[in-house]
């Protein structure tokens, strides 16, 4: 099947994780984990890099990424997000630059500006020494003329978080203490030399060993596998992979926003404010750089939980999938191995190599389904979890006055938090999204065009418009209990 | 204290989930929420030695009918 990829870097990722699939599929993983770098980077020319060995390096590094494992060491830190060391060009760009657009002039304020001594001057043209440099900005400032640019590094430029410096070499190193698996860095550099490690064969290894396999798809489903692809076909063609059934993680949104909704009408008869806790990267960036504010973060589990209890609920051998535009979830799996919810987290790329794998196209499939409402459904758009959980105080014609910060992308939820730990945030609730415009802009989102988009709300507009209560209250006999451990 | 468990598809197979569901209960049992953090890893590649469950970076192997012992004479025994 010839596919359409975005960039270079998502081809080769998913031809990592396609041929990874399809020898763990097979099982034979094992005998043939070293020939993948040559199916992949056949022949003897480059085409990316400087040598073909190189190239194949660096495949066998996210071969390793593409089994859980780190790219390159044998050690396991718990960060889902790596440098492939191979694949890092520890950008050569020095930080600070001066441009043709240097004057020449006789103030020299750059130079007095460093405090460093990295500034000199040939033919009366500035320049700056890049091993005397400390990216300290200054003489960028002091330039009347704005003739130093910065060049800053593209995954540091993208970590909303500082998280990434460099060692002694110039490789990017992420600092796992300040990591909120956001993946925004995965995204940002060009070379696609940070990835995230991937459960990929447990998955596959569990379903070949009979267990029973559930998954569940995250609310940006829609379009993403094919403009027609809905729901319910992508169930079938999910079963045919050995999955025992899919679930939607709208239907899970769908009990959060319940739930939420009662918890918040709490805390604000309390004077308390609130904040959500579906995004994972947003979680991580409450627990990592924020833990003031911790007791103001909702305590109801995310609709990835929700929807894995009620599984469990349901089919108590099950083991649940959460499959999304979403690398943060893998951290929210391992960090919550207590709650009994999820056990394992892929990505829409993971489960379309899955696809590739077996050679299943979805869009051959019939079927129909709806779990979740249409509010369950835009969890994945920003202000979508506000708008549901307003709705159920409709629904319940309960008359809650709130005020809302929507912090929309990693800065603004840096914003709002910042301001809500020093007590000086205006509103009462803060919902709070990692992605610029939600999930549907999630770093392993397959499609992101202003057409996939389309394709989704199409979709979505074409699912009844069943109240999200009545939508829950459905599933009373199973108790299933909406609060963190 | 940290303990790890790993959640790779051996060692689920083996029971890790159950490992963690008693540690869990155990931990509650004798109080030690504060000062025991219970977390998930990634397959460590020892899979013939799982479940592998490590205290902060020393690894264990463990079963559904050792975690007991386990935790009394391991877990406890270092929080001593």
């Amino acid at each position: 099947m010839e596919r359409k990829f975005a960039t270079v870097i998502d081809k080769l990722k998913f031809q990592v994780n396609m041929e990874v699939a399809k020898q763990a599929f097979e099982g034979t993983l094992d005998e043939r984990r070293d020939e993948i770098p040559y199916m992949v980077i056949p022949g003897n020319k480059p085409q990316y890099r400087c040598c073909v060995y190189r190239e194949r390096e660096i495949i066998r590094q996210r071969v390793r990424l593409a089994e859980g494992r780190m790219p390159v060491s044998d050690g396991n830190p718990k960060n889902i997000v790596q440098v492939i060391p191979a694949a890092c060009e520890g950008c050569p760009i020095s930080r600070f630059t001066v441009s043709e657009n240097c004057q020449m002039c006789m103030a020299k304020k750059c130079e007095s500006a460093c405090k460093f001594g990295a500034i000199s001057f040939s033919n009366g043209q500035a320049h700056i020494d890049p091993a005397k440099c400390k990216e300290c900005g200054q003489c960028m400032k002091a330039c009347p003329y704005n003739a130093i640019v910065d060049r800053m590094r593209p995954c540091k430029r993208a970590c909303p978080v500082d998280a990434i410096t460099m060692d002694e070499d110039g490789l990017a190193v992420i600092d796992e203490n300040k990591c909120i698996s956001c993946g925004q860095c995965v995204i940002g550099c060009p070379f696609g030399a940070i990835s995230d490690r991937s459960f990929l064969v447990d998955v596959i290894n569990l379903i070949r060993s009979g267990a029973k396999v559930y998954a569940m798809v995250a609310p940006a489903v829609e379009g993403q596998f094919g403009a027609d692809v809905s729901v319910g076909m992508l169930r079938e063609a999910v079963k045919d992979l050995g999955f025992e059934d899919m679930f939607e993680v709208s239907l899970g949104a769908d009990f959060v926003s319940k739930n939420e909704a009662l918890e918040l009408e709490e805390k604000m008869k309390a004077g308390e404010k609130m904040t959500t806790s579906c995004c994972p990267a947003f979680v991580n960036m409450i627990k990592k750089h924020f833990p003031q504010v911790l007791d103001k973060m909702s305590t109801t589990i995310s609709p990835m939980q929700a929807t894995a209890r009620l599984i469990k609920a349901m089919y108590p051998d099950a083991i649940c999938v959460f499959i999304g535009p979403c690398i943060a979830k893998k951290s929210e799996v391992i960090d919550s191995v207590t709650f009994e919810g999820a056990d394992y987290a892929l990505t829409y790329q993971e489960l379309l190599a899955m696809f590739d794998a077996k050679e299943i196209d979805p869009s051959a499939y019939k079927g129909e389904m709806q779990q979740g409402s249409r509010y369950g459904k835009n969890y994945s758009v920003s202000g979508g979890v506000t708008a549901s959980v307003l709705r159920t105080y409709e629904e319940r014609n309960v008359d809650l006055p709130v005020k809302v910060c929507k912090a929309n992308g990693a800065l603004e939820c840096k914003k709002a938090l910042m301001l809500l730990k020093v007590g000086r945030l205006p509103e009462d609730f803060i919902e709070g999204m990692a992605c610029e415009g939600g999930c549907v802009s999630g770093p392993a989102m397959l499609e992101k065009s202003p057409k996939s988009m389309k394709d989704r709300k199409h979709q979505i507009d074409q699912a009844d418009g069943r109240d999200i209560i009545t939508n829950v209250d459905q599933y009373e006999a199973y108790h299933v209990d909406m609060h963190r451990k | 204290m940290v303990i790890t468990i790993c959640i790779g598809s051996s060692c689920h197979l083996k029971g890790s989930r159950n490992i963690i569901q008693r540690l869990e209960s155990r931990i509650k049992e004798k109080k030690l929420d504060d000062k025991i953090e219970l977390n998930g890893s990634f397959c460590t590649g020892q899979c013939a030695k799982g479940v592998c469950v490590k205290i902060d970076d020393e690894l264990f192997s463990v079963s559904p009918e050792t975690v007991d012992s386990f935790f009394d004479n391991e877990v406890l025994r270092r929080l001593d």
